[in-house]
């Protein structure tokens, strides 16, 4: 390492070209940082890439200055000096801190910091020889004043043969956990005059556990850097809200920049960066204050209207129109009546809605909407409706109903205002499981509103839901455009069945991410009773006294079975979940403690990882360490079984195990070897740590 | 304690300091009236804006042992720039905001000498040791740069040029956006750049 004179010698030029000596109180920049080149392997190979930092070492209250200084500062520059044929890529900057100076914020890095870069060297440099390797180093440092300083540094490393092993090694390590990692989560943002909001697919972020949000752009013209970024978390998106600078002309088509955040680990602060790359979002660009709502609300209203095309809803529809058609001989204020009773259902049906979802959420649950379908049971429980409804409209439930009776479930026959009112209730429920995927979003932004905005929202879905009724109901001009009744709505009906039918086999599609092959099983056998009960209380109608009573015997047995099957399917919950799909994953096995006790009964080394979707340490570690070729290859090697668990969801074997090991939440990595003390290691993982950790079984 | 826990909290609690006494940074927007301001010059003369009503003015921030400030004097970029436009009329107003204590400050008669030893050509250098006009201005860097219109409006604040370094020989092909507006003012033209990041050491605020 070679700490030049340089600036040594600049100081002095500038005192002497300077005039104002004294009042500079001629700080020497060099005794404020200390700039090392290192290299990570002790030696290189020809033709192979290896890794170079530039550490600094500031004194303390010094900082130097990210790729973006923010408010003043500048950024440090390496100009590289290397052997022919040797190449250097770009810096790799660390995610930097916000550093707070009177009313101004600057980006950077104080204690110290290492910069890294990828250094290739040419395939025919000799083994045998050294290279040196070189860079001049130009910095900002800065506490209350500012003193710029460069440094030339170098390093000699020899070069080997070829193969030679390269071990990873802990600082580089450390410094490589220091840089923002791909975003687990893709980003959008909206813009108003006043504020930038960065929206964030992170379902599964939970926002009590995040202690800080702080959004660096890469651009330094795009935000007030030293307002404080709010961040709101509603389980569905998570939205930061980052005042824009007076400076940016206009909005560029895409954010980049890297998201910081810490969260808490078990009492400890875990730091955590992302690089973020958002593109302006259409469904979720916010206009400024009320324009937002109505935005919200009008999107709901058309989202509504949607829904009535979806495979789910249109049935219904379908059929409480055809109804419409049979009632010839009421009087169009009687029409209109239906329409507002039909209206009346959905939209009380919302309100209820709006409302649990409301309760649920003061009282602290962090839910968003689609929360229904995060309940197999509820997931099931809709399957077995819509199941039983599409029955109705295959006929097999309502035998000898004649054409004038169209409409299968008895809710949908019922000509008073009240058959009215329970077809839109029924409207609300079987729309259910198509409104979570299709209104997810401007749902999860109503919920962070309060809880009028909110409930405006949800009318608006449930008013759009209502409406093509309505507009038929108090249109009789409308009315009369509809066909006559005949013998075809009999078909129609019939083919109607289907599309209730394509629901049921999405339902049990979703359902099977959520309970074991048992759980699978126990909704497929219920689906058979639900037909074999359809099909003997709709025989019941046209029996005798005696084998009518027998027949319902049979189908009440049946609706008994279902409610039985349902009790498996709720608890046959799963044990092995994993948000973090797409990530590259070591194999690993679903951790039980029977599993665990087995293992080590039969004295083989098991490592166990207790993670959990919502923990971003888990997710940071899994994909910088435990999932790096190093790691995989020494877990082969040492033939080391992994076993996962996932406490995404309660699972009290989990968390018995975290208590056993004193943590109260997840992460926690245990290593167990043959007959000793079993090895916990640490909540933040780097490659190197865990290989320490493999190395000692 | 250790000393990063400490920090954040000194750092929390300054920040709560700081939003309790209403101390944050006032944003100032190019297109609309300049903040109104009055300041003792090194002379010991109140100076208010108002006085230079129907004149273009600029304001100048700077802390004389700034590295920044220094590649502009050092190079004569920033007196070069101050003759040139108060030989065509313009008021040229250089503040010093840096308290007693702190890098920069300066009382008139220093200011003064300051100018004489620089061969600086400002219509008068403002003292401004409680950042009065700083905050007014959200001034954060030295230099910082701002060009307010004959009628008072504000019509480019941020860097002296597009090249955000210490270096002076930086200067030579910088593009220089306060020479720029100052130009396109002249001319009735609109600032091309009205707005830009200003870089440099942060402007001293007393705590």
């Amino acid at each position: 390492m070679l700490l030049n004179n340089l600036n040594r010698i600049l100081a002095l030029v500038l005192c002497v070209v300077g005039f104002a000596c004294s009042s500079a109180r001629a700080q020497n920049p060099a005794d404020l940082v200390k700039v090392e080149l290192l290299a990570e392997p002790d030696a290189i190979v020809p033709g192979e890439p290896f890794t170079v930092g530039i550490k600094l070492s500031m004194k303390e209250h010094w900082h130097t200055y990210w790729q973006n200084p923010g408010d003043s500062g500048e950024p440090t520059q390496a100009t590289w000096k290397l052997p022919p044929g040797f190449t250097a890529g770009d810096l790799e900057w660390p995610a930097p801190s916000l550093i707070r100076v009177g009313p101004a914020a600057n980006f950077g890095y104080e204690g110290h910091t290492i910069l890294l870069a990828r250094v290739t060297p040419p395939r025919d440099v000799r083994p045998g020889t050294t290279v040196d390797l070189a860079a001049d180093v130009a910095y900002l440092v800065c506490e209350k004043i500012c003193i710029p300083g460069e440094a030339s540094v170098s390093l000699s490393l020899p070069v080997s043969e070829q193969g030679r092993p390269q071990h990873t090694n802990a600082l580089f390590d450390a410094a490589r956990s220091q840089l923002p990692q791909p975003s687990p989560w893709s980003a959008a943002f909206g813009s108003d005059t006043k504020a930038i909001t960065l929206f964030l697919r992170a379902q599964d972020l939970r926002g009590d556990a995040i202690r800080s949000a702080t959004f660096f752009p890469y651009d330094n013209t795009l935000i007030d850097n030293a307002a404080p970024q709010v961040l709101q978390a509603d389980g569905e998106t998570t939205r930061l809200s980052i005042e824009r600078s007076q400076i940016a002309k206009s909005i560029p088509q895409r954010i980049d920049g890297v998201l910081v955040l810490e969260e808490d680990v078990g009492g400890k602060l875990a730091r955590h960066a992302f690089a973020i790359q958002a593109a302006p979002s259409a469904a979720l660009a916010a206009g400024e204050g009320g324009l937002t709502i109505l935005y919200a609300v009008i999107s709901a209203l058309i989202a509504g209207v949607i829904l009535n095309l979806m495979p789910c809803v249109f049935p219904v529809l379908s059929i409480k129109i055809l109804h419409l058609t049979q009632h010839e001989a009421e009087t169009p204020r009687r029409v209109r009546l239906h329409g507002v009773a039909y209206a009346f259902g959905i939209l009380a049906c919302f309100t209820i809605l709006a409302g649990v979802l409301h309760a649920l959420r003061s009282g602290g649950a962090e839910i968003g909407w689609g929360f229904q379908l995060q309940s197999p049971l509820v997931v099931a429980s809709l399957a077995f409706i819509l199941f039983a409804l599409g029955l109705s409209l295959s006929g097999i439930l309502t035998i000898g109903t004649s054409l004038t009776r169209v409409g299968g479930s008895r809710l949908l026959q019922q000509g008073g205002l009240s058959g009215s009112f329970f077809a839109g209730v029924l409207a609300t429920v079987v729309a259910t499981p198509c409104t979570a995927p299709f209104m997810g979003a401007s749902i999860g932004f109503a919920l962070t509103q309060p809880f009028q905005v909110g409930l405006a929202v949800f009318l608006a879905l449930g008013l759009g839901l209502a409406l093509p009724f309505l507009v038929l109901a108090f249109m009789p001009g409308l009315q009369r455009l509809l066909p006559r009744p005949g013998p075809w709505m009999e078909t129609l009906k019939q083919f109607l069945a289907f599309p209730l039918y394509a629901t049921v086999a999405w339902l049990v599609w979703v359902l099977s991410f959520q309970v074991g092959a048992s759980g699978l099983l126990a909704a497929l056998a219920s689906l058979v009773l639900i037909a074999f009960g359809a099909w003997a209380y709709g025989l019941s109608q046209g029996q005798s006294n005696v084998s009518a009573r027998a027949l319902r015997g049979m189908a009440a047995v049946s609706v008994v079975g279902v409610v039985a099957l349902a009790i498996v399917i709720d608890l046959n919950r799963p044990t092995e979940t994993t948000a973090q799909g797409a990530s590259p994953q070591v194999s690993s096995e679903a951790f039980s403690q029977q599993k665990l006790d087995a293992l080590l009964a039969s004295r083989q080394p098991v490592f166990v990882n207790l993670t959990a979707a919502w923990c971003i340490t888990c997710l940071v570690n899994e994909r910088t360490a435990l999932s790096t070729g190093a790691v995989r290859e020494a877990f082969a090697g040492k033939q080391v079984t992994y076993l996962k668990g996932d406490w995404t969801n309660r699972n009290p074997e989990i968390t018995r195990l975290l208590e056993k090991f004193g943590r109260s939440g997840v992460p926690l990595y245990v290593l167990y070897r043959d007959g000793r003390e079993p090895v916990v290691l640490p909540q933040i993982l780097t490659p190197s740590l865990v290989l320490d950790a493999l190395e000692q079984i | 304690m250790n000393r990063r826990a400490f920090a954040t909290m000194f750092a929390s609690s300054a920040a709560v300091l700081l939003l309790a006494t209403g101390l944050s940074h006032a944003e100032v927007k190019v297109g609309t009236p300049a903040p109104a301001f009055s300041a003792v010059n090194s002379e010991g003369k109140t100076v208010n804006l108002n006085d230079y009503r129907g004149k273009t003015v600029v304001l100048e921030w700077t802390n004389d042992g700034c590295p920044y400030v220094r590649k502009h004097y050092g190079s004569g970029n920033m007196q070069a720039l101050q003759k040139k436009w108060t030989d065509q009329g313009i008021v040229w107003l250089s503040v010093i905001s840096s308290p007693p204590g702190e890098q920069g400050f300066a009382d008139g008669a220093r200011a003064n000498s300051l100018t004489t030893e620089r061969k600086a050509m400002p219509t008068a250098v403002l003292l401004d040791p409680k950042q009065q006009v700083a905050k007014a201005f959200g001034a954060t860097s030295t230099p910082h740069m701002y060009v307010i219109k004959p009628d008072g409006t504000l019509a480019y604040a941020g860097a002296i040029d597009d090249k955000p370094t210490s270096r002076p020989s930086d200067i030579t092909g910088a593009k220089n956006y306060v020479d720029e507006a100052l130009a396109e003012l002249k001319a009735g033209k609109p600032v091309t750049n009205p707005a830009t990041r200003a870089y440099g050491c942060v402007v001293k605020y007393s705590s």
